[in-house]
C-alpha cells in the first residue's frame, strides 16, 4: 500500500481491482457462483465491505443462472447490481441473459464473465464477447487490472443510461494479473428498492417481444455511436504516416504488443488501434483506421469477434486468413512470432523468430515428467476414488467438475462434461445399456457444491425414469477447487454471516432416493464394503439408485482435522518397490527413491492422514506408534 | 529501475505468498508493479509460476530471455523455467548443493554468464521448525548475497505487513537465517 498525497495505490489482483470498481461504483448487490478465473471477485468485495463499513448485499448463489436472476431483480428495483462468473458459467446463465437484453434493466447491471484462453482451468476456450454479440448486450474488454476497475464503473453508467445489461470480459491474464492500482473514492448511491410494475415490459408476451427487440436494436445503434466517439477505451498509439502496418488489438494482447514494439523499436513502423469496446463495434473508427493503413493485422483473444464484425476485410489479416492460431493463448512470445511472420510476408522487415534455443534442447533431454495436477496429500477424495476403483474395477465412472476431476489420475474418472453431468451421464449410460438388457455397474461422482449447483434436477430425473447406478457424493464441506467458498450445506453465506443450512441428505431424499448412506472415506475398507452393498441394491428387483455421501472435510480448508489427530506413518522393510501405491493411490507425499527402488515419504507434503495404510497391498505402510509398540 | 522476476515451484510451496512479498516490496521501493499468477487447477500440486515486473511495464507476462532474477523452489521447476532468464541474469535454486544440478545445463548457464546459486532453503527452514517457509529462506539468502537490489530491512517490513500473525515470528527468523547464510557467501 502506498499513499501519495490524496491518492492511494495498492497492488491488486485483476479480480480484486474489479471488486474495487464494483465498490467504487456504489453497487448495492453482488452475486456470483465461483469458478476460475473469476472466484476472487466476491471475496474481495466482502473485504472492501468490511474495510469500508458498507452494507453491500453479497451472495454466493447456488449457480450462475440463480446469481444472474438475483442480480437482475435488484436492478429492477433501481439498485446497482453485479454478477460474476467464469465463461462457462455464462452458458448456465445464458437463458436469463438473452431474455434480459430485451426487457432491459433499471439500476445498472454489470455481468463479469472471465475468459480462460489456454485453457488453464476450464472445459472450453469460448469467448464471452461472442455471447455479448449473441445476446445483443454491449461489452467492455479490459487490458489491465487498472483498466478493468475503470471499465466496471463506466459499465454501470452505460447500463443505466441505456437500460441494458452490460458485459465486462476480462481474460485470465487480466483477472490474475497484478498491478499497482490507483484507488478512487466511492460513490454513495441512495437507492431504496422500488420496483415499478410494468407487466408489459417485465412479463412481455412474444408479440411485445418484437417491439422490445426493435427497441434493443435502436439502443445498440446509439451505444455504437457512443463507442465511435469514445477515446478512453478505443484509441490509437502513434500516428505515423509512413507506417507499413496497422494492428487492431484488445485485452491483454494489446499490452503484450506494446511491450514488444517498444523492445524491438518498432513503434514508428506500426500503428496500433486498441479496442476496449468490441461490441457493438465502432465500425467507422475501424474503417477509418484501416483506410489509413496499407495492411491491417487483427490480434485478439480468444476468438475472432472484432475481425468477423469488420465489414470490408480486403486489407485485413487475422485469424480468418490463417495468420493467428485458432486455439490457445496468445502469449507475448507467440505474438512476437505472429508479428515476425506477417512482417516477413509483407516484405517489411526480417524479424528473428523466437525458437527453441539450445537450452530448450538440453532441458528436453532431461525428459522431465509433466507435473500433473493431483489431489492434495490427505485429500478425502483420493481415498474415495481408491475405494471405488477397488470395489468396482469395471464400472463406468461418470464424474464432474471440481478438484475430483483429478480422480482421472486414479483412473476412476471416465467422463467430465460440465457441471451436473456426473449424474445425467450416469443415468443416460444406464438407459442405453438397459435398453439392450445389459446390467453394468455405473458409479457417478459429484462434489457437494456441484450437487447444489445442478444435481437435483439431474437426480430427480434419474429417479423418476427408473435409472439405476451408484452416486457417490464427495462431500468435503466446501467448494475447494475455486478457493474454498462455502456451500449451502454448511450454512454460511458469502460475507460469513449465518445462512440456513440445507443438508445434502435431505435434498437427496427429496429427489426420491431410498438408499442413502453416509461414510467417512478415510476408512477405505468400510467404503469398499459399502460400495459393494450399493451395487447389490442397484441390481435388486425393488432396488434403484444408491447414494453414498462420502463425507470428510477438505484437508486444505480444514487442516486441523489431521493436525489434531495425526496418524504418522512409516514405510517398513516390507516395501518391495512394487509401486502400487504410486500408480494407484498417487499421494504426492509418496515417491520412489530411485537408488533404493523403494517408496519413501516426503514429509514436506505428508499431512499424517494415515490413509495410505490401507493402500499398500504388502502392508508395508504402518502407523509409527504401532511399530513402536511391536518393538517393545 | 526495472526488475523482472520469475518465481517457480510447485503448488503448496508458497509461490503466491512470495509474489505478494515482491509486489509489496516493489511498492515500497517506489516502483510500479505488474505481474501474473497461477490460480485454480494448476495449484493442486502442479507447476506454479508467478511473473513479477517492477518498474515501467505494460504487460503482465515476462518474455523468454527477459527475466533478471529466477527464484526456483524446486530443482525440476528450475529446468522448466530457466528459459525466462536473460544472459547475465541470476538464478537462486532451493537445492542442497550446486553439484546436484545437471552438468550440461550448468555449462550453458556459464556460457550465458548467468549467476547460479544453490541454497538448501528447505533444510534451513526446517531447522527453524517451518519447512513451509523455505521460500522465505531463499529470498532472505538472495538479499544476503548482495546480488539482488533488495534490502533486508525492506523485506523485513514487508513480511510484517503480509505474514499471517501466527507465522510472522517464524517467517522473520527464517528470513534472517537465509540472509546470514547469503552474507557468508559474499565475504
Ligand atoms: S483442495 Fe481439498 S478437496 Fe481439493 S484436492 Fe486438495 S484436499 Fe482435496
Ligand atoms: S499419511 Fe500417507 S496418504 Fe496421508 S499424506 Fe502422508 S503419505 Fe499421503
Amino acid at each position: 500500500m502506498r499513499k501519495t498525497g490524496q491518492e492511494e495505490v495498492r497492488v491488486l489482483l485483476g479480480n480484486v481491482a474489479i471488486a474495487r470498481g464494483i465498490v467504487e461504483a456504489g453497487c448495492h448487490v453482488v452475486t456470483s457462483y465461483p469458478g476460475t478465473p473469476s472466484s476472487e471477485i466476491v471475496p474481495a468485495v466482502v473485504e472492501f465491505k468490511n474495510e469500508l463499513g458498507l452494507d453491500t448485499y453479497i451472495e454466493w448463489s447456488a449457480n450462475e443462472k440463480v446469481a444472474f436472476d438475483n442480480a437482475l431483480a435488484a436492478s429492477l428495483t433501481g439498485k446497482r447490481a453485479a454478477v460474476a462468473m467464469k465463461q462457462v458459467g455464462l452458458n448456465v446463465a445464458s437463458d436469463s441473459l438473452m431474455s434480459s437484453a430485451y426487457t432491459g434493466v433499471i439500476g445498472g447491471l454489470v455481468i463479469i464473465s472471465c475468459d480462460d484462453p489456454g485453457p488453464h482451468s476450464s472445459q472450453t476456450e469460448q469467448d464471452s464477447r461472442f455471447f455479448a454479440m449473441f445476446a445483443k448486450v454491449p461489452a467492455y474488454d479490459p487490458s489491465t487490472p487498472q483498466e478493468a476497475k475503470e471499465m466496471v464503473k463506466e459499465a454501470f453508467e452505460l447500463s443505466e443510461t441505456f437500460e441494458i445489461p452490460v458485459l465486462l470480459r476480462p481474460t485470465i491474464r487480466v483477472s490474475h494479473a497484478k498491478q499497482s492500482v490507483r484507488l478512487s473514492p466511492l460513490k454513495v448511491l441512495d437507492r431504496p428498492a422500488n420496483f415499478e410494475k410494468n407487466p408489459e415490459r417485465w412479463a412481455a408476451t412474444p408479440k411485445y417481444r418484437l417491439v422490445l427487440h426493435k427497441r434493443l436494436n435502436e439502443t445498440l445503434q446509439k451505444i455504437r455511436e457512443r463507442f465511435e466517439n469514445d477515446t478512453k477505451w478505443n484509441y490509437e498509439t502513434g500516428k505515423s504516416r509512413g507506417a507499413s502496418l496497422g494492428i487492431i488489438t484488445c485485452s491483454v494482447s494489446f499490452v503484450s504488443l506494446m511491450d514488444i514494439l517498444e523492445e524491438l523499436n518498432l513503434k514508428s513502423a506500426i500503428n496500433v488501434l486498441k479496442i476496449g469496446t468490441p461490441y457493438p463495434l465502432p465500425q467507422k473508427r475501424i474503417a477509418d483506421f484501416i483506410k489509413r493503413q496499407k495492411r491491417v493485422l487483427i490480434i485478439e483473444e480468444t476468438d475472432s469477434v472484432i475481425e468477423s464484425q469488420i465489414i470490408d476485410k480486403s486489407k485485413v489479416l487475422g485469424r480468418l486468413t490463417g495468420h493467428i492460431p485458432l486455439e490457445g493463448e496468445l502469449d507475448p512470445d507467440g505474438i512476437h512470432n505472429i508479428l515476425a511472420d506477417v512482417l516477413r510476408e509483407l516484405g517489411i522487415t526480417n524479424l528473428e523468430k523466437i525458437t527453441d534455443s539450445k537450452l530448450d534442447k538440453l532441458v528436453e533431454k532431461l525428459k522431465l515428467q509433466v507435473r500433473k495436477p493431483t489431489l492434495c496429500a490427505g485429500c478425502p477424495e483420493r481415498a474415495a476414488f481408491f475405494a471405488i476403483k477397488k470395489a468396482l474395477p469395471k464400472a463406468i465412472y461418470a464424474s464432474d467438475i471440481g478438484c475430483y476431476t483429478l480422480g482421472l489420475n486414479l483412473k476412476a474418472v471416465d467422463t467430465v462434461l460440465d457441471m451436473g453431468a456426473g449424474i445425467t451421464l450416469a443415468s443416460g449410460f444406464y438407459q442405453a445399456y438397459h435398453q439392450d438388457k445389459k446390467d453394468i455397474a455405473i458409479v457417478a461422482t459429484m462434489g457437494d457444491s456441484t450437487f447444489y449447483h445442478s444435481g437435483t434436477a439431474s437426480l430427480l430425473n434419474a429417479v423418476y425414469n427408473n435409472a439405476r447406478f451408484i452416486l457417490v457424493i464427495l462431500d468435503n464441506e466446501i467448494t475447494a477447487m475455486t478457493g474454498m467458498q462455502p456451500t449451502p450445506g454448511i450454512g454460511i453465506t458469502a460475507d460469513g454471516s449465518e445462512g440456513r443450512k440445507i443438508p445434502i441428505k435431505e435434498l437427496i431424499k427429496g429427489c426420491g432416493v431410498k438408499w442413502i448412506k453416509t461414510i467417512d472415506p478415510y476408512d477405505i475398507k468400510k467404503l469398499v464394503k459399502l460400495l459393494k452393498e450399493a451395487r447389490t441394491y442397484t441390481q435388486r428387483k425393488d432396488g434403484g439408485i444408491a447414494v453414498i455421501i462420502a463425507r470428510h472435510p477438505c484437508i486444505i480448508r480444514y487442516p486441523e482435522v489431521c493436525e489434531d489427530n495425526p496418524v504418522k506413518v512409516e514405510i517398513t522393510d516390507d516395501c518391495d518397490g512394487c509401486n502400487y501405491c504410486i500408480d494407484y493411490f498417487e499421494c504426492p507425499a509418496l515417491y520412489i527413491n530411485e537408488e533404493k527402488n523403494l517408496v519413501e515419504i516426503d514429509r514436506m507434503f505428508c499431512v499424517d492422514c494415515g490413509v495410505c495404510i490401507d493402500a499398500c497391498p504388502k502392508g508395508a505402510i504402518i502407523p509409527i506408534e504401532k511399530q513402536n509398540k511391536a518393538r517393545l | 529501475m526495472n526488475v523482472q522476476i520469475i518465481l517457480a515451484g510447485i503448488g503448496g510451496q508458497g509461490i503466491l505468498f512470495s509474489s505478494k512479498v515482491f509486489s509489496e516490496l516493489g511498492l515500497k521501493m517506489g516502483l510500479d508493479v505488474m505481474g501474473s499468477e497461477t490460480h485454480g487447477m494448476s495449484q493442486r500440486g502442479g507447476s506454479v509460476i508467478a511473473h513479477l515486473k517492477l518498474g515501467k511495464f505494460q504487460s503482465p507476462l515476462i518474455r523468454k530471455g527477459a527475466a533478471d532474477i529466477l527464484y526456483s523452489f524446486e530443482e525440476n521447476e528450475t529446468y522448466r523455467t530457466l528459459h525466462f532468464l536473460k544472459s547475465g541474469g541470476i538464478c537462486f535454486v532451493n537445492l542442497e548443493s550446486a553439484d546436484q544440478f545437471n552438468k550440461s545445463i550448468m555449462k550453458f548457464l556459464k556460457e550465458k554468464e548467468i549467476t547460479f546459486r544453490a541454497y538448501d532453503a528447505t533444510g534451513a527452514a526446517s531447522k527453524i521448525g517451518s519447512i513451509r517457509s523455505a521460500n522465505i529462506a531463499l529470498i532472505g539468502y538472495s538479499a544476503g548475497t548482495g546480488l539482488v537490489p533488495f534490502k533486508y530491512e525492506d523485506l523485513r517490513s514487508v513480511l510484517e505487513l503480509v505474514s499471517r500473525k501466527k507465522n510472522l515470528k517464524i517467517n522473520l527468523k527464517v528470513l534472517n537465517a537465509g540472509f546470514q547464510e547469503g552474507k557468508l557467501l559474499k565475504t
